[in-house]
């Protein structure tokens, strides 16, 4: 029997809420896959698509992108900024060929523990069903860079 | 006097009398209908200048050239609609003192060449409107929709092929009015966020990032398509986006020179359904 | 009499070099372009093309390789040298200005290291070049002082018979010999006689040119500024060129381990002499150009007897604004009248 596919998923998300609100969810105790790393940027407005397209560079299934709610960026509308970006960008790799369910985005609160629990549990689920993103690997494998040697 | 004529004999004026410093015009290529981009400095040289219905270049990059309007002389320069949109784009960015462009503007439809009024970007308003209402774009229609039936997976397939082509000469990028960054993010290298190599994934890479940060921002002059040469269809990309920036927010790119750019900008009320 | 090719029976030479082993690569079309490429029939070659849109350059040295792999462990580095993928090519239906481009650039990969890449693919390849019979307004061979069927660099010489019905056959090389020995029996004997070769116009005086680029003093001329204020420092012209040579190697991987690959570069950018402190010695792009033109028709020679140019002409027929080698070495001509 082969191992199940286990996603590897990269979430960028923002200090002031969905990185609070993942706090929340640990000292609750909920739990929730353990398929996801979390990378803490000062706010959504500082997450460049750079910043996707290197997860997907280096491997990732799936690729998370988390802030605050519309009216709630701490820095006041870093997220507004943020937002537009996203609506282009998705809509680019959409017409590129990404599909949009490897590429998932939210707005989670610092008090919205249960939402962040629940947002990893059914984008891991998803991108379990969708399987490895083979055609991905595939360009990362043209580059013949070792995984290890 | 045809257009040609009536051109040349104002950039002799204009150049005779000082008001600008040098006219970028098109001038005779290689063969019967190349035309490429000459620097008249002199009015002795206006003679030079051709203009007809294949003057395609977007001469508009040139005038962000390193320190050419430093010295706050005027430089004028023959634009069709897309180009003197350009002109806008690259104000509304801070690129370019508006007021020391001249313009020669001119357009062609059904094969025929029409002069447009007007001598700075703002007076050509109505010229570059009516594009927002009927945006002949260059993009293969056919080829468009193809693509857009196509699932993720066939799409996926379609762009690779494309972008295997690609040597990364970054033709697309130099013949860009809008690629004017002093470093582009493929130079950068700390960190390394595009692959160097010219291998499929960093082609991929290249291909997305020169695409996004066009969107919202290109004007559809058909330059980085025309010296690509390895022939990958990158107006229909910039179209597609084009489309999408326009129903996402009501923006055509190069509208005027005070123009917010679209990713610059916001409203609090720009609406979306895909974030969770 | 003499031997010639019918066309009708590429099919079985293709099949029977396939069969030995041998990887048969010719002028198709791929995905809208026209490049050197691999086949299964020689139903899929397009000799009607006065040369494809990409050099030949490219299966001795493409775009990008890997040379080695790494991983740096806690006391050592370990490495894995890659090397080409190895195996007898006959790439038929090259050009006379793309397979001379190689010979042109062997002393190059050959001069103080010999570069194993190169020469691999060099020493496993069998050029089979077409004379051309058609020309278009960018050819520039003969201004050069070579010829629509010069056979510098190729193994056997095709001469298209007038009929268009195939090809004189004349084998040059001891390799090109025993390709064809290979497909003997498709061969045959006859009276045909070949088409007139192309007539490609002479436009420079390369020796006037070359005369005045060596002059110290005209390193500085302000020609050199005027002839390319139009360059938008794109790099089509130097990768589309047989003969431009220009790599870089790049380190790609992270921390731990990763790929040393090399990669095409061109004199273009102004990133390929930009130093670490910012300084650039080569900061305009009239510099970059005159790099490009000193380097193809002044040091290669001065170092290695030839010039580096073969005169195919893809700089001046692919160039998004119109200028290209020939334009330049006309108005060099016209300045040393």
């Amino acid at each position: 029997m082969s191992e199940p596919f286990e996603p590897k998923i990269i979430a960028f998300v923002c200090t002031y809420c969905t990185y609070a609100g993942a706090d929340l969810a640990g000292t609750s105790r909920l739990k929730y896959a353990p398929n996801v790393r979390i990378i803490r940027l000062p706010c959504t407005g500082r997450i460049s698509p750079m910043f996707i397209l290197k997860a997907l560079q280096k491997g990732a299934d799936g690729v998370l992108v988390s802030g605050c709610h519309p009216g709630d960026c701490h820095f006041t509308h870093g997220n507004y900024h943020a937002r537009r970006r996203w609506m282009v960008f998705r809509a680019l790799l959409d017409f590129i060929g990404i599909p949009p369910e490897r590429v998932k985005y939210s707005w989670i609160s610092a008090a919205e523990g249960v939402k962040f629990a629940e947002f990893i549990n059914s984008v891991t689920e998803d991108i379990r069903k969708l399987g490895p993103f083979e055609q991905y690997s595939q360009l990362i494998g043209d580059t013949q860079a070792p995984a290890s040697l | 006097m045809s257009i040609e004529q009536q051109y040349q004999a104002r950039a002799k004026e204009l150049l005779s009398g000082g008001a600008v410093k040098m006219v970028i015009g098109y001038g005779k290529g290689t063969t019967g209908n190349r035309r490429r981009p000459i620097f008249i400095s002199s009015p002795d040289d206006v003679g030079r200048l051709v203009l007809d219905d294949s003057c395609i270049i977007n001469l508009s990059g040139y005038l962000v050239s390193e320190g050419l309007l430093s010295d706050e002389k005027r430089v004028a320069v023959f634009l069709r609609p897309e180009g003197i949109r350009a002109i806008n784009i690259l104000a509304a960015e801070s690129q370019l003192d508006a007021d020391q462009i001249v313009i020669f503007g001119f357009d062609v439809n059904d094969n025929e060449l029409r002069a447009l009024k007007g001598i700075h970007v703002e007076e050509f308003a109505d010229v570059i409107g009516s594009i927002r209402e009927n945006n002949p774009g260059f993009a293969d229609k056919e080829l468009l929709e193809k693509i857009e039936k196509m699932t993720a997976q066939e799409r996926f397939a379609f762009w690779q092929e494309e972008f295997a082509k690609c040597i990364k000469c970054y033709a697309c990028r130099q013949a860009c009015p809008m690629c004017y960054c002093r470093r582009c993010i493929v130079d950068s290298n700390q960190p390394q966020w595009v692959n160097t190599s010219s291998h499929s994934l960093g082609n991929f890479e290249w291909n997305i990032v020169r695409a996004f940060h066009l969107s919202g921002r290109c004007v559809e002059c058909g330059n980085c398509d025309r010296a690509c040469p390895v022939n990958i269809p990158l107006r229909l990309i910039n179209h597609k986006m084009a489309v999408e920036v326009l129903g996402a927010f009501d923006h055509v790119a190069g509208m005027s020179k005070t123009q917010e750019p679209v990713l610059a900008s916001f409203k609090k009320d720009d609406s979306e359904t895909f974030i969770l | 009499m003499t031997k010639i090719l019918l066309i009708d029976k590429l099919d079985n030479c293709v099949e029977r070099w396939k069969a030995a082993g041998i990887t048969v690569i010719g002028p198709v079309h791929r995905a809208n372009i026209s490049v050197y490429a691999a086949v299964e029939h020689a139903s899929e070659f397009d000799f009607g093309l006065v040369l494809p849109d990409r050099s030949i350059k490219e299966l001795f040295f493409p775009q990008t390789e890997p040379m080695l792999r790494y991983a740096i462990k806690k006391d050592t580095i370990d490495t894995i040298e890659c090397m080409p993928p190895s195996g007898p090519r006959i790439i038929f239906g090259s050009r006379a200005c793309d397979a001379s481009g190689m010979a042109i650039d062997d002393p190059l990969f050959g001069w103080d290291y010999k570069d194993t890449y190169w020469f691999q693919r060099r020493n496993e390849s069998v050029i089979v070049t077409i004379a051309c019979i058609k020309a278009d307004d960018f050819c520039m061979c003969t201004s050069l002082n070579m010829e629509p069927d010069s056979t510098k660099g190729s193994d056997v010489l095709l001469r298209p018979l007038e009929n268009g019905k195939g090809w004189l056959v004349e084998e040059l090389t001891d390799r090109g010999q025993e390709a064809f020995t290979q497909i003997a029996e498709f061969l045959q004997e006859s009276a045909d006689a070949p088409a007139q070769t192309a007539v490609v116009e002479k436009k420079f005086d390369l020796e006037a040119s070359v005369a005045w680029l060596q002059k110290p003093e005209n390193f500085d001329s302000r020609f050199w500024k005027e002839i390319s204020m139009r360059c938008i420092g794109c790099a089509s012209c130097t990768y589309l060129c047989p003969t431009c040579h220009c790599f870089d190697i790049q380190d790609e991987g992270d921390t731990y381990s990763g790929v040393r690959r090399k990669n095409w570069d061109s004199c273009s950018f102004a990133l390929f002499t930009m130093h670490t402190s910012g300084h650039n010695p080569r900061s305009t792009q009239s510099a970059r150009w005159r790099q490009r033109i000193m380097h193809k028709f002044n040091y290669f020679p001065g170092k290695f007897s030839v010039n580096s140019c073969s005169g195919c002409g893809r700089c001046s027929r692919q160039c998004p604004v119109d200028m290209g080698i020939t334009e330049t070495l006309q108005e060099i001509s016209k300045l040393s009248l």
